[in-house]
């Protein structure tokens, strides 16, 4: 499973600052190292947010074989078109990509969202109520949350597929080319969506590159666009553009039910973990949609930006946006619609961690020796383990995978224990010595 | 049959921000298990419940969870005011909770009325002035 996290060894100096970040404890320093278990990594980007040096980079692929392929096929989170000078509108956006020989396909993501949130409205309309609240599966992160962490939320998660997986889908069909498209990400998440994508066997994306990468090539090779480009006063953005920041897609939903739905937009790690345990324990009624994000404020927030959220965010805002479907489009929409281009062709599926034992017994065993153990950690929670916490080094003793050694205060008492024996041993006499110790 | 595995957690009064974890610690003990999901969501839900009665009603008190290889049993004790008329509590849509809890969005009346629909046995010990012992079981081979 690709996680879309890289590490540099060399910058890794094995500090714990970023198992201690991580929201499935999928991280251990081995050997001075930080390793990654990329088969519970949810790939939020958290650890990259906490590494002071530098050592943990979004997995994109080279740079320079990119420019090589140009001109070069782009698909951009909506995001990206809020990392510069100038007003988040895609015909600025295209002018300034045009100008580095890219070719980005903007003219697609009407069509994309627009039955992306369509598709939704109708999946919340024919829901059960006890399925409800449906989940958004548009940030990749939170569906592997759920598949790692809240099995039970899993039928919540509406079969909808990223409009970005869409808008290329459509630009195929439409332009009938074959050449690569690169996905142009603000976070590993998206990265990993393009090498290990969930409810669909492959990306339609070929290459994954960062924003911020992008955006300093935008910034050193091209001028403003505004210079060239003219665009309208007041600046009017596509609906698109509001899914970069949390309750984007919310409205974009709402728009198309044709009855009052009641919504509920999360961001930020540690609350859409809340919200999700509060779901599970059924505390959610009478929501109809879960819009979560797991970085602050939705896309704009991601850790592979070049701008500042709180400034895109402000962009975003200053923009008019028209929520109402110009009817004209209707039956090309639904056209689209039926063709079900929008919908996940594989169901997305619970990720099982190996329980403590193969059977009950055993686990409840294991899991004894497991609180035996951690009753004797010191319960600092102090990483020099190389674990995220006592518990998770108690796991990995019981699992095999460590030994009580690993703990640096347990080791300290050894060490005291083991000189006391030898100070004992060399205060005992032989036979042949005299209690003022001359033979 | 191995000796039944027990944990122990302290529920304090009226502390709503912290309430609901013991139901999710619980529930992780059950998971790393191996448990059934199904299981692990009623076991949930009736930790969840009686947690919440001994933070709103209880005044405080001690949640017990044991695992045995036929059955997880939910032991909740607290040495509150008790429950006055049983029959009463247990009715749908009836609580006791007083208005600054029910502003909160709690105290619906629902929470007896769930634990017993998610448990296979079901024991309230109490009086007035004398507590409440509630003790749930889930049998692992049976449904609800």
């Amino acid at each position: 499973m690709a996680h879309g996290v890289k590490i540099v060894e060399q910058s890794c100096r094995g500090c714990v600052n970023c198992i201690k970040s991580c929201p499935t404890e999928a991280m251990r320093v081995i050997e001075g190292k930080v390793r990654i278990l990329s088969e519970i990594c949810i790939a939020c980007g958290e650890c990259l947010r906490r590494c002071p040096h530098r050592a943990l980079l979004l997995e994109e692929d080279e740079w320079d074989y990119i420019l090589s392929k140009r001109p070069m096929t782009l698909v951009t989170d909506p995001s990206f078109c809020t990392q510069f000078s100038w007003p988040p509108i895609p015909e600025l956006m295209t002018q300034a990509l045009f100008e580095l020989n890219f070719e980005p396909i903007f003219d697609e993501y009407e069509a994309a969202y627009d039955v992306t949130a369509l598709a939704v409205a109708r999946a919340i309309e024919s829901s059960s109520d006890n399925l409800k609240p449906l989940i958004s599966t548009y940030c990749p992160a939170v569906v592997r949350l759920i598949q790692i962490k809240f099995h039970e939320l899993i039928p919540h998660l509406v079969q909808v597929e990223s409009p970005l997986e869409t808008s290329i889908d459509l630009w195929r069909a439409r332009s009938k080319r074959r050449d690569p498209v690169t996905l142009v990400s603000s976070c590993p998440a998206r990265i990993a969506m393009v090498r290990s994508p969930v409810g669909r066997d492959i990306s339609s994306a070929e290459f994954a590159i960062s924003t911020s990468k992008l955006a300093r090539e935008v910034l050193i090779g091209s001028g403003d666009p505004s210079k060239k480009v003219s665009v309208d006063h007041p600046f009017r953005a596509p609906r698109w553009i509001a899914w970069a920041k949390t309750g984007g897609e919310s409205m974009h939903v709402r728009s198309f039910s044709s009855r009052p739905i009641k919504t509920l937009e999360v961001d930020g790690l540690r609350n859409v973990i809340n919200l999700f345990q509060e779901m599970e324990l059924g505390k959610l009624r009478g929501i109809d949609y879960v819009e979560a994000r797991v970085c602050d404020l939705g896309c704009i927030g991601g850790i592979g930006n070049a701008e500042s959220r709180f400034l895109s965010r402000i962009k975003i805002d200053n923009m008019k946006i028209d929520f109402n479907f110009n009817e004209e489009n209707r039956e090309k929409l639904e056209s689209i619609y039926d063709a079900k281009i929008w919908s996940l062709r594989e169901k997305i599926v619970p990720i099982e961690q190996m329980p403590l034992g193969e059977d009950l017994a055993k686990a409840m065993e294991r899991l004894k020796q497991l609180h035996a153990v951690y009753a004797d950690l010191p319960h600092l929670d102090c990483g020099t383990c190389g674990r995220p916490s006592c518990r998770v080094m108690a796991e990995d003793i019981v699992k095999g995978e460590g030994s009580l050694d690993d703990c640096i205060f347990r080791l300290k008492e050894r060490i005291a224990d083991l000189s006391k024996e030898i100070y004992d041993l060399s205060k005992r006499l032989v036979h042949t010595m005299t209690p003022e110790g001359k033979s | 049959m191995s000796e039944p595995l027990v944990l122990e957690l302290e529920v304090k009064p009226l502390d709503f921000l912290a309430a609901g974890e013991t139901a999710t610690q619980f529930k992780e003990t059950l998971k790393s298990l191996g448990l059934p999901p199904e299981i692990c969501r009623r076991a949930a839900i009736v930790v969840y419940e009686a947690e919440m009665n001994i933070v709103i009603h209880g005044g405080g008190g001690v949640m017990r969870l044991q695992v045995e290889e036929d059955k997880v049993t939910i032991m909740a004790e607290d040495e509150g005011p008790g429950i006055e008329d049983l029959e009463l509590a247990m009715q749908e849509g009836y609580s006791s909770a007083p208005d600054f809890i029910r502003e909160m969005g709690f105290g619906a009346g629902m929470g007896l009325p769930n634990i017993k629909r998610n448990a296979n046995e079901l024991y309230i010990d109490t009086a007035p002035g004398k507590g409440t012992k509630l003790r749930a079981v889930i049998y692992l081979n049976k449904g609800r």
